[in-house]
């Protein structure tokens, strides 16, 4: 008897922390399927929707998907955007390499913590409101061209480039990455550098033969993020690389503003989510494989 | 002559502020197992540290062989380490941990591959070869930390508290390991420690640091039997440390008056003290004796019993004399068995006069 009431008497518990549990859940799974899932979905189906004089209809057709598919202005915006995204993102992984190695190996723990902090500040400003400000340096009249001109040198063509894209590509993501590769290599462990130190490694090879290895995790994520954050950006490759060819996000937008071609853009939308999905998971996948062969 | 392997001169190292290392000078033979031993924050690691090149002397000099080694960069010496952490490549196995210090001094892969399965095979792990080190136990840990450090055929080997993580079984095993290995070697081992047991265990020579200084050198038995000042007879433990004032003094022997009474101890080597000084002198629990009626000659403490601390065959008493201060005795418990300390109301603490150590006054 008092058995059989003990076990109600734990099952009721189970419910009530169940329920418990649910009510923390439950916000966030809202959220997501209000602002995420159901967008995504709705987006999805879009692709196979026509549009009927300047008006999108519901429907269930392909021939968006073959439209666009199969011009080749598609392709080559994809490929400059994956370029364009792959260059700016081993750019910004080199440059950030040197800046994270000092703060996480040589400088103090408070020249670190200020560093961070300086790294934060320029996310206070609009994205767009940096962006223009590089026309100030970037311009054939700007500050780089002027001061090259005292060596008699230039003028370079530095805006409407793939150059000025990559400009911006970085100014996005290079304060990010460095502080995602100063918290993977300052978790290293100190005493498996000067083990390799120990055993005759110079301190050079050993970037490589250890720092790299151990810091694997934290440096593909930030690879992973800026690669993402380059290939979506609008603002960079429309205002600095002056649009033209289009990169995929410039693609969305002027096929949208071309007949009202939503579904079109659709595509085009999910095109790259499913790029996208792929490029994080084969990211995720190589960042926590246990071992380098 | 020919220079000793290792020799400190009036080295000193400071953090900032911090002296950790102070003056130190002492010198290390050609394949002699040395325990530099201390409390945490003695200065012990980072001696060790300043002769794998980790840490730079702020003063002094650290000599090999007599080359001066102050600004020889670490990965040029060949000074391996065992860390306490063992410090194994992670994203290694077992075999390629071994293989690193091989690979960094250019062997090519094959002989590499060779040496660095040779010394698993002695180390009794070779079928773990190609094992992750996340999957392998603490002592084949140990074990590969070991090949990984002597398969570059150094030397010298410095070892940093590497057994402090092991169960006491396994502690005992290495142990073994690490002497025998030292002996086939014929290698210089200086071993790291805060574990009495540990040093005396493995160490032909100790070295016990406090506060950044050397507190004394000398074979286990001499730190033991003969401690050089009061900080070494407390570290080692179980000493009763006995302070008074100088009386009487001959060339040889001395009276000092304390609380408890007054004793005559042999002075060693010790100078003649001036008359009024304070002075110490030990009596290690092992060479005390107790007895329930009072000794009609020598010296005697009378006390009463607290407690006793029982570890297999030995027992330790824990004596109070009348003036407060706790006593040690430590005897055979078959000993122990005869008496009937419970119902006596006082116990004697008694010693051999030449069994005192007279240590002087600090």
């Amino acid at each position: 008897m008092s058995e059989a009431t003990s076990t109600t008497a734990a099952s009721s518990a189970a419910r009530q922390s169940s329920v418990f549990k649910l009510t923390f859940r439950l916000p966030i799974i809202i959220w997501q399927s209000l602002f995420f899932i159901g967008p995504l979905c709705f987006m999805v189906a879009m692709s196979f929707f026509i549009v009927r004089n300047y008006r999108m209809q519901e429907d269930f057709v392909m021939k968006n998907w073959l439209k666009m598919l199969g011009r080749d202005y598609f392709w080559d915006s994809y490929v400059l955007t994956w370029g364009l995204a792959g260059i700016g993102t081993v750019v910004t992984m080199l440059v950030a390499f040197p800046a994270a190695y000092t703060l996480a190996f040589k400088a103090s723990e408070a020249v670190r913590r200020w560093a961070i902090f300086m790294l934060i500040i320029p996310f206070f400003t609009s994205y767009l409101v940096r962006i223009f400000s590089w026309y100030v340096i970037l311009a054939e009249s700007g500050v780089i061209n002027a001061g090259l001109s005292y060596l008699g040198l230039g003028p370079f063509v530095m805006l409407n480039t793939k150059f000025g894209t990559v400009v911006g590509y970085m100014t996005l993501t290079l304060p990010l990455v460095i502080i995602l590769q100063t918290f993977a290599l300052a978790n290293i462990d100190r005493s498996l550098v000067e083990a390799a130190f120990n055993l005759g490694c110079r301190p050079f090879r050993t970037i490589y033969r250890v720092i790299l290895p151990m810091a694997r995790t934290g440096l593909i994520i930030a690879a992973v993020f800026c690669f993402i954050l380059s290939f979506g950006d609008f603002v960079s490759p429309y205002y600095l690389g002056g649009s033209k060819p289009p990169t995929l996000p410039i693609l969305i937008v002027d096929t949208v503003k071309s007949g009202q071609q939503w579904p079109r853009a659709a595509v085009v939308a999910v095109v790259m989510m499913v790029t996208l999905f792929v490029v994080a998971f084969a990211g995720i996948m190589a960042a926590y494989r246990r071992r380098v062969g | 002559m020919v220079a000793p392997l290792v020799e400190f001169r009036s080295v000193v190292k400071r953090f900032d502020d911090f002296v950790a290392v102070e003056r130190v000078n002492f010198t290390i033979e050609a394949g002699e197992f040395v325990a530099i031993m201390g409390p945490s924050g003695c200065g012990k690691t980072t001696t060790l540290r300043m002769l794998a090149g980790l840490e730079a002397p702020s003063e002094g000099e650290v000599l090999m062989e007599g080359r001066v080694m102050n600004d020889v960069p670490a990965h040029e010496r060949d000074t391996p380490l065992v860390w306490q952490s063992l410090a194994l490549f992670p994203f290694l196995n077992a075999r390629e941990n071994v293989e690193f210090g091989l690979q960094m001094r250019g062997v090519a892969a094959a002989e590499r591959r060779r040496r660095a399965l040779e010394w698993l095979d002695r180390m009794e792990i070779a079928e773990f070869a190609e094992r992750d080190i996340a999957s392998l136990s603490g002592g084949q840990k140990q074990r590969v930390a070991l090949a990984r450090s002597l398969v570059i055929e150094p030397r010298i080997l410095l070892l940093d508290e590497p057994l402090s993580a092991l169960d006491a079984n396994l502690v005992i095993r290495m142990q073994s390991v690490l002497t025998k290995l030292q002996r086939e070697l014929g290698i210089t081992f200086v071993y790291v420690t805060h574990s009495q047991s540990e040093a005396f265990a493995m160490a032909d020579r100790v070295v016990i640091m406090s506060r950044g200084h050397i507190a004394q050198i000398g074979s286990p038995k001499d730190i033991y039997r003969a401690p050089a000042n009061r900080f070494v007879a407390e570290f080692v433990g179980r000493n009763n440390i006995i302070t008074g004032t100088v009386g009487k003094a001959t060339a040889k022997t001395v009276t000092i008056d304390g609380s408890l009474g007054s004793f005559t101890v042999d002075l060693g080597q010790h100078e003649k003290p001036r008359q009024g000084d304070t002075a110490r002198f030990v009596v290690a629990a092992d060479l005390a004796q107790i007895s329930t009626a009072k000794p009609r000659r020598g010296n005697a403490i009378a006390c009463s019993l607290i407690s006793e601390e029982f570890i297999g065959s030995v027992v330790t008493l824990f004596l109070e004399a009348e003036d407060g201060s706790e006593l040690k005795v430590q005897l055979q418990e078959r000993e122990l068995s005869k008496m009937d300390l419970k119902q006596a109301a006082t116990i004697y603490l008694s010693w051999a006069a030449d069994q005192a150590h007279y240590i002087g006054a600090d």
